[in-house]
């Protein structure tokens, strides 16, 4: 059988050669070791040496590139027969693949991104503003150069409201305060997601009676109702995790601990600190903390950390004599509670009209996150709790 | 705690490792009679004598050469190159034979090699005998890299060098060498990757190396004045280097400088700016701010030197424009 | 310089084991080149066709807890000394079975078992580390010999003049094997050394004992080799073994050696040493067959098993950085 005679690889790196030159003719004899062909590779033009001895049958390729192996010319007995001849020019793929490249129109630029508007904000800052809602270009930077920083996104939370502009006879027109905008891009944020509300009235002798206990055995704090509530609601949480959640695009993530908010009616706007893992703190020291946040809340010192992470949040109008409302819901959490007034209300009970105290409770939730029977259950357990906090042991 | 000096730290890190181990020797130029170009291994010949404290010829490249083949034949050198700048003409042994013996062996060699050598500019001996080339180092897979900046860090890394199997250069600075500092009575080793939080704050972190770390001291102390609470990470090992530590300190102080006197440009400090704005990115209030040499050689006229290589006040200035200051 | 009696050397049983070696060396690698040419095998590849009494000369001559460190021309060094010839060839084709596990390729051949500290590809590049196990086994007391193989080329580096200073210097355990095949690269001998006929010299700048021997002659390389590496093991100090030799095919493989004459090439393929020794033993052209057939045999079957070899994973590159 005819021995094929391959292109050779004749150095490091080499994957093709150009035949320039045959030195034998079809139909020559050949000795092993005679010089064969002329080949061109990128350092120099040399001779090849014939590996086989025989007669020259065919010349594959004459002249031109072919990759390292390729099969060139075959070498045989006198008359013998060689398989079907290979192409004349070897195959240049790559070179193909690239016309059709510059055949094809240069798929389009993606739209030039526009670098007027580039506002200067540090990482920290951009972050922080992005949880809290907050447009970084409504803020004034103080950082080098102008750079808004962080402390620029927290002063921008607790902004005081502008001047009052001069009594007028005509509409006032008052410059919106970030917060003000803040305020408004949330709870329009809010309006987006589904929800649903559910009310529950509870009895509140109990609950009273265990609030002015408190107070007296903890004389150093002011123990109120808001915090009874932020510590049962807490405990009802932890027993039912899936409300303690927030929607996402991509999952629902749940959280291991219940961080409450309290709505406060600042000067300055609505703000909602957040009060950390309350179901881990005693009743005393939920008072503790919520009076500090509250407090510093209505004197504007509420830092960054004091509105992160929140997971529920109570919004209490009963000191304004409302009895019930729906509370609009605080975006990421799923849920938020509005608690009424407590007010002496006539009452079926075994057989007789009482009057007990009641208070009423509606919860919204974010029906993406939460469904009603999750919901329903969960607002049971708080009425519970609130009618006999002892359970909530 | 006994105190001692920064030099008096290795030569006693050393002898201890050799007491502990015959196969632990040392070899470089002057380093017998002399005791070091720098004194610090004085007594170590009457100590262990000369066939285990060896004089050599002026040949870096069999020196470092020499040890790697000693290392690989099961001995664990310790070899002393006099000045970093001479690390140039090893720098092929090093590079090419140390870091990548056991690479292309498929890992059947080990190389247990510590490479001394010491450099540092403040006393103007010119472009020559001055240089930091750390960054040099630490650019090629297979080496470790330390630079401790204290006399308990010098004596507990160089130990845990000398107990490693893979080839370590260990940079000392030669105006560290007078520094004191207290050090435990027996020698406790510090493992390597694990950066020592210098100094606690929370407005800035600077992270510094060698004698940057004492310039970071007094800068932060000036800060304080200032209102601004600084803290300081020494890496301590450059490679493995303690992205964690360096990470978890800037996430907390959301500002970072980092100093070495090497020059500024490509140096150690690149890379460091890179890990904090990949893995911190979100959490940086300011853009780090880097503090090195200028982007030249060193100049023999002390005024001209003192321009060059970062002072504390330069350290001080980068850690006010992180804060605004 | 000493003068080698040959008569004394060894036996024919010792001499027909010399020819298997050479044979196979020489199979081996004309195997590769082979491979190479088809385009088999990657990187950068060299064969010592020629040179192959130096290898088996030396390497026989070394006792099994002696160590050498080789060049980027190892293939030879490494099969004398008793390296599995499949896993050469493994190495050779990247795989995991191979010498190295595929982490080193023909001009990083490592063998720990046998006693191989490393093929280096810089020029010169093992010689302070050859001299620093020469150290380690004087300061241990220990009967070992470290010997580093080099070429011409390489006595015109520093490692080499720091090296042999310091051996001397220290009476290090070592030998220094200069193959002056007269070529460095393309460069020749006349064109980069002013002693290039005679290597010895360099020995004697650093006052170290040399011998010459004449590379071709695989008896009188082994007689000189067992002298070397007696006088060194015995701790009186290093030797500096002067071997001329000839470099029959080019630097690299695919090297078309426009550099060198016709005659040059000629010449070296006139001192083949492997007709050489055939004539020494008188052998018939049967019995010459039969032990070429054995070579082939074993080149083949090394062949079979590399080609079959495992390729180490992508991710694998990331091992073996640190111990």
């Amino acid at each position: 059988m005819a021995s094929e005679v391959k292109l050779p690889r004749l150095g490091q790196g080499m994957e093709s050669g150009t035949v320039t030159k045959w030195l034998k003719s079809e139909g020559d004899a050949v000795a092993k070791g005679e010089p064969l062909y002329e080949i061109d590779t990128d350092k120099v033009t040399q001779e090849v040496e014939s590996d086989f001895a025989g007669v020259l049958l065919k010349i594959a390729l004459r002249e031109g590139e072919a990759p390292v192996g390729q099969t060139i010319a075959y070498i045989g007995e006198a008359g013998e027969e060689v398989a079907a001849p290979e192409p004349e020019a070897a195959p240049q793929p790559e070179k193909v693949s690239d016309t059709k490249v510059s055949d094809t129109p240069a798929a389009a630029p993606p739209a030039p991104v526009t670098s007027n508007g580039r506002i200067k904000a540090s990482p920290l800052a951009r972050r922080l503003a992005r949880e809290r809602g907050i447009d970084i270009a409504s803020l004034q930077g103080t950082g080098p150069d102008g750079r808004i920083v962080a402390r620029d996104v927290e002063a921008g939370l607790a902004q005081p409201e502008a001047p009052a502009a001069a009594p007028s006879a005509d509409i006032e027109s008052i410059p919106l305060t970030n917060i003000r905008k803040t305020i408004a891009r949330r709870l329009t944020a809010a309006w987006q997601a589904p929800v649903f509300q559910l009310t529950v009235t509870a009895d509140m002798a109990r609950a009273n009676e265990l609030v002015a206990r408190a107070r007296e055995l903890n004389p150093d704090v002011r123990i109120t109702v808001t915090d009874l509530l932020a510590k049962l609601c807490a405990q009802a949480l932890m027993r039912h995790r899936d409300v303690n959640v927030q929607y996402s695009e991509d999952a629902l993530l749940r959280f291991p601990t219940a961080n409450v908010g309290i709505a406060v009616a600042a000067p300055q706007g609505l703000i909602v600190p957040v009060m950390r893992s309350v179901e881990r703190l005693s009743l005393a020291e939920v008072a503790g903390v919520r009076g500090d946040i509250v407090s510093r809340a209505r004197d504007n010192k509420l830092t960054t950390q004091d509105l992160e992470d929140g997971t529920f949040t109570i919004s209490n109008l009963g000191m304004f004599g409302i009895e019930q409302f729906v509370a609009v819901l605080n975006p990421p959490q799923a849920a938020i509670l509005a608690v009424g007034a407590t007010v002496d209300t006539p009452v079926a009970r075994n057989g007789a009209v009482e009057i007990r105290p009641v208070m009423s409770m509606t919860l919204t939730v974010d029906h993406r996150a939460v469904d009603g029977a999750e919901g329903a259950d969960f607002l049971r357990t708080v009425k519970t709790f609130v009618e006999d906090p002892a359970l909530a042991l | 705690m006994p105190e001692l000096t920064y030099r008096e730290a290795v030569r006693d890190g050393i002898a201890q490792a050799m007491r502990a181990d015959d196969s632990v020797f040392i070899m470089g130029e002057d380093i017998a009679e002399m005791g070091g170009s720098m004194g610090v291994t004085q007594g170590l010949l009457d100590e262990f004598g000369p066939d285990r404290v060896r004089n050599t010829p002026i040949s870096e490249m069999a020196i470092v050469g020499a040890g790697i083949g000693a290392a690989m034949a099961g001995m664990r050198p310790i070899v002393e190159i006099m000045y970093e700048d001479f690390l140039t003409l090893s720098l092929e042994q090093i590079v090419n034979q140390a870091a990548k013996h056991r690479y292309m062996s498929g890992g059947q060699v080990t190389v247990p090699l510590t490479i001394r050598t010491q450099g540092g500019a403040g006393w103007s001996p010119g472009a020559q005998h001055a240089q930091q080339l750390e960054a040099w180092l630490v650019h090629i897979p297979g080496l470790k890299v330390a630079y401790p900046s204290t006399p308990e860090d010098v004596r507990g890394l160089l130990w845990t060098s000398i107990q490693d199997d893979n080839p370590v250069v260990f940079f000392e600075h030669r105006l560290l060498y007078p520094v004191k500092g207290e050090v435990p009575e027996t020698l406790e080793p510090i493992p390597f990757g694990k950066a020592r939080v210098v100094r606690e704050g929370t407005d800035v972190t600077v992270i510094a190396i060698g004698p940057l770390v004492h310039r970071a001291l007094e800068a932060a102390k000036q800060a304080e004045e200032d209102g601004i609470s600084v803290e300081i990470v020494d890496p301590r090992t450059l490679q493995p280097l303690d992205e964690e530590t360096l990470v978890a300190s800037v996430k907390k102080t959301n500002r970072a400088v980092v100093a070495h006197e090497a020059v500024t440009r490509m140096g150690f400090g690149a890379e460091v700016t890179a890990v904090l704005q990949h893995q911190a990115f979100d959490y940086l209030d300011a853009p780090i701010e880097r503090v090195g040499a200028k982007f030249t050689p060193l100049a023999f006229a002390p005024v001209m030197e003192q321009f060059v290589v970062p002072n504390a006040g330069d350290v001080l200035d980068a850690i006010k424009r992180t804060v605004g200051k | 310089m000493a003068k080698v009696e040959r008569e004394t050397v060894v036996g024919e049983g010792t001499l027909r084991e010399f020819l298997h070696d050479m044979l196979l060396i020489r199979r081996f690698e004309e195997r590769v080149e082979e491979r190479f040419r088809a385009g088999e095998l990657p990187g950068f590849l060299h064969v010592a066709i020629g040179q192959e009494a130096v290898a088996v000369g030396v390497c026989r001559a070394m006792e099994d807890d002696d160590i050498f460190a080789s060049t980027h021309r190892a293939h030879g060094h490494t099969l004398a000394r008793g390296s599995n010839p499949r896993r050469v060839m493994a190495e050779l084709y990247g795989k995991v079975e191979g010498v190295s596990h595929g982490y080193g390729g023909s001009m990083h051949l490592y063998d720990l078992e046998h006693g191989n500290y490393g093929a280096n590809a810089v020029i010169g590049g093992g010689l302070p580390a050859v001299t620093g196990a020469g150290l380690a086994f004087k300061m241990r007391n220990e009967p070992r010999v470290a010997v580093a193989f080099f070429g011409d080329g390489a006595t015109n580096i520093g490692t080499f003049h720091e090296s042999l200073n310091l051996a001397q210097l220290w009476r290090t355990k070592t030998v220094f094997v200069c193959e002056n095949n007269h070529w460095a690269e393309s460069t020749p001998g006349w064109q980069h050394s002013p002693v290039w006929d005679d290597m010895s010299k360099r020995a004697l700048a650093f006052n170290m004992r040399s011998i010459k021997v004449d590379g071709q002659d695989v008896e009188a390389v082994y007689a000189a080799a067992r002298e070397a590496l007696e006088y060194a093991r015995s701790g009186e100090g290093p030797v500096f073994l002067d071997i001329p030799t000839y470099r029959m095919h080019g630097h690299y493989i695919g090297d078309p050696q426009v550099y060198r004459s016709k005659e040059d090439r000629e010449a070296a393929a006139y001192h083949d040493p492997i007709p050489r020794l055939r004539e020494r033993l008188g052998l018939s052209e049967e019995e010459f067959d039969a032990f070429d057939e054995e070579a082939h045999r074993v080149v083949e079957d090394a062949l079979e098993f590399a080609k079959n070899g495992t390729d180490p994973q992508p991710e694998d590159a990331l091992k073996n950085v640190y111990a």
